[in-house]
């Protein structure tokens, strides 16, 4: 489900690329996104919470490609960061980026499914308000 | 100027809360909201927080290891009192599953106590608090007791200004619990079942320094959140109106020689029972009473217990109720008399309505939950009684099986509570059913003794002559009397 803020990471993403961004650098950029998006719900739904929406989120994105496998089996406790901030750096820029866009447009979808577009926006508005305002993945290697 | 303290008193607008509430909640209270899985605990809690939470005044939702919040955000929002916009600026979620879940109950109360230092709400709510005994209790925990939990809770809520509620699941409010010692306020929900018959009630245990509404009382839970029907007469104690003065005035019921009979038309403020058998004209009788009420210049209420509104409702009623000037109170499934009463205020208070129409007592009764129809007699007492101070003038509809050996009123005995009696009959003459009316009591007031025959057409209730030449009208086969009886005239 598009929104304008997951669709504007999206080109955030694909912006960063044309100005020169490796993989890793989007690894990193999706990484401080979904940070944000867990330190806006973690308070709110629990770390178990969040990384149970994480879980899904892996599952319904690897549903378009086998890139990304999930790490762990059982009831998560935390987000896994590492994990997706590793796979994405092993792709292309252009794929890291577009995969990156995938993971965090579908965490968006699916809570929009939970909770509405409307509450979806007002959580995770700091999240991307980080990354948006933030300085650019490019200059994150400087 | 009183040393005293003031203790203010917030309006949780939750509708008819207040009213039991004794005047809304008092700020700074530690409430406990109890009852069952799916009573409405919840609901009830989300509805007065977002009706109080201001960003000056804000609140804190505590989630533990109940309901997974996600859940409950998504279903909470489905009431029209919940705002979007208030999350994270008026209101804030926070969820202690990390903490409670083992057991600890220190842990969980340093956790609230960090938040409410860090974000010093005005309103602090903990659901659910029985997870929070429950995950204590699981493995002999040596730390904190839950009697020294909710008291220090208790003590930091109220040093940092807070009003607090614990939310919790509850099966008897027998339990020898120190939440129900220490707390100020405790509020228990219920749901009542019988047969297919579910009706939900709240009841205020105590509620430090209020004037409560002692009690059971019913409550819905709609799009809009929880209504609380408090009893009417308490609920919307009104002013004596003017109305209330017996005989001060007295009103045209709309039937040409009718309000003869009745002495001068029906008094203000009285209840008029109209007693007949089916088809017999009791809500052409209620329909005219209205119009000739919006004709004069005035507004009225209809309590419609058809069975099949849409079809069976007359034109008449119909038209007054899309004209605004006439309120309407529909029938729902499993009603209290507190809720039809309630609706009836509200609609009164709307419109000035000084006309109160419920037809009829026996689709009332049926209306009604069953558990509510044991009370039905003393409960319409009240409710009348109440309507009346309100300064309404009502007319009630009674469905009287023609029982010609047995002169009465009421299936109910309600005749005792009226001030004024209007009967109707089918009597047989010439092998025609034909209906004669009388009025049998007009309190305080002289009123004709006539059995006077009527009509029915397009246009109304038609009120003819005495059948003067009759007798035995009551007995449903009436006589040509032998005196009157001139040659070859049946006898």
């Amino acid at each position: 489900m598009p929104s304008p803020e997951s669709d504007g990471i999206a080109t955030f993403l694909k912006r960063t690329v044309r100005d020169g961004a490796s993989s890793l650098q989007i690894a990193e950029a999706v990484s401080v996104a979904l940070q944000g998006i867990d330190e806006a719900l973690t308070p709110i739904i629990g770390k178990r919470g969040v990384a149970a929406l994480h879980q899904r989120t892996v599952h319904l994105a690897r549903g378009s490609g086998s890139w990304l496998i999930l790490t762990k089996e059982g009831v998560p406790t935390a987000m896994d960061f590492e994990a997706l901030k590793s796979a994405l750096a092993q792709q292309e820029a252009i794929d890291a980026a577009d995969q990156g866009a995938l993971i965090l447009q579908t965490f968006h979808a699916l809570l929009t499914t939970l909770v509405g577009p409307s509450l979806t926006e007002r959580l995770l508005r700091p999240a991307w308000a980080t990354l948006l305002s933030g300085p650019s993945a490019q200059d994150t290697t400087s | 100027m009183t040393s005293k303290v003031a203790i203010n008193r917030l309006a949780t607008k939750v509708p008819g809360l207040d009213e039991i509430l004794g005047g809304g909640l008092p700020e700074f209270s530690f409430n406990l909201i109890a009852g069952q899985p799916g009573c409405g605990k919840t609901t009830l809690a989300h509805q007065i927080m977002f009706a109080l939470a201001t960003p000056e005044r804000p609140a804190i939702y505590f989630t533990v290891l109940g309901e997974p919040p996600l859940k409950m955000l998504r279903y909470q929002q489905q009431f029209e009192f919940f705002d979007t916009e208030a999350i994270n600026t008026s209101i804030r979620f926070i969820n202690l599953s990390d903490d409670a879940v083992v057991g600890d109950l220190d842990r969980v109360l340093k956790r609230i106590v960090d938040e409410v230092t860090r974000h010093s709400p005005a309103l602090v709510f903990v659901d659910s608090f029985r997870s929070v005994v429950l995950a204590s209790e699981t493995d002999g925990n040596p730390h904190n007791s839950l009697q020294q939990f909710v008291q220090q809770l208790g003590m930091v809520m109220t040093s940092w200004q807070a009003t607090t509620f614990l939310i919790g699941e509850y099966f008897t409010e027998t339990d020898a619990n120190p939440v129900f010692t220490v707390s100020d306020g405790l509020i228990w929900l219920r749901q009542s079942v019988q047969r297919n018959s579910m009706v939900r009630k709240m009841e205020i245990m105590k509620m430090r320094g209020q004037p409560t509404l002692p009690g059971l009382h019913t409550f819905r839970i709609t799009d809009a959140g929880v209504e609380v029907f408090p009893p009417a007469s308490v609920a919307n104690s009104p002013p004596a109106h003017p109305n209330a003065t017996p005989l001060a005035r007295r009103l045209s019921m709309g039937v040409p020689g009718l309000d003869e009979m009745l002495g001068g038309g029906l008094p203000c403020g009285y209840s008029l029972l109209v007693a007949g058998p089916s088809g017999s004209g009791k809500s052409i009788l209620a329909a005219a009473f209205l119009a000739e009420g919006v004709r004069a210049g005035e507004t009225g209420v209809i309590a419609a217990f058809e069975q099949s509104p849409s079809r069976s409702r007359s034109r008449v009623v119909a038209d007054l109720i899309a004209s605004g000037k006439v309120g309407l109170v529909e029938n729902r499934a499993d009603l209290s008399i507190d809720e039809v009463g309630y609706m009836l205020m509200q609609n009164i208070r709307r419109l000035g309505a000084t006309r109160v129409v419920i037809d009829s007592l026996s689709g009332f009764e049926l209306a009604l939950a069953p558990t509510f129809r044991e009370d039905f007699r003393e409960s319409l007492s009240n409710l009348v009684i109440t309507l009346a101070g309100a300064g309404g003038t009502v007319l009630m509809t009674s469905e009287l099986e023609d029982r010609y050996t047995d002169l009465r009123f009421s299936p109910y005995g309600t005749a005792f509570m009226t001030d004024a009696i209007i009967v109707q009959r089918y009597i047989e003459i010439d092998s025609r059913l034909r209906r004669v009316m009388a009025v049998v009591k007009v309190r305080a007031s002289a009123h004709s003794d006539q059995l006077r025959a009527y009509s029915i057409d397009g246009d109304g209730i038609h009120i003819g002559e005495m059948l003067a030449h009759q007798e035995g009208l009551l007995g449903g086969r009436p006589t040509t009397k032998l005196a009157a009886a001139g040659p070859g005239k049946r006898s």
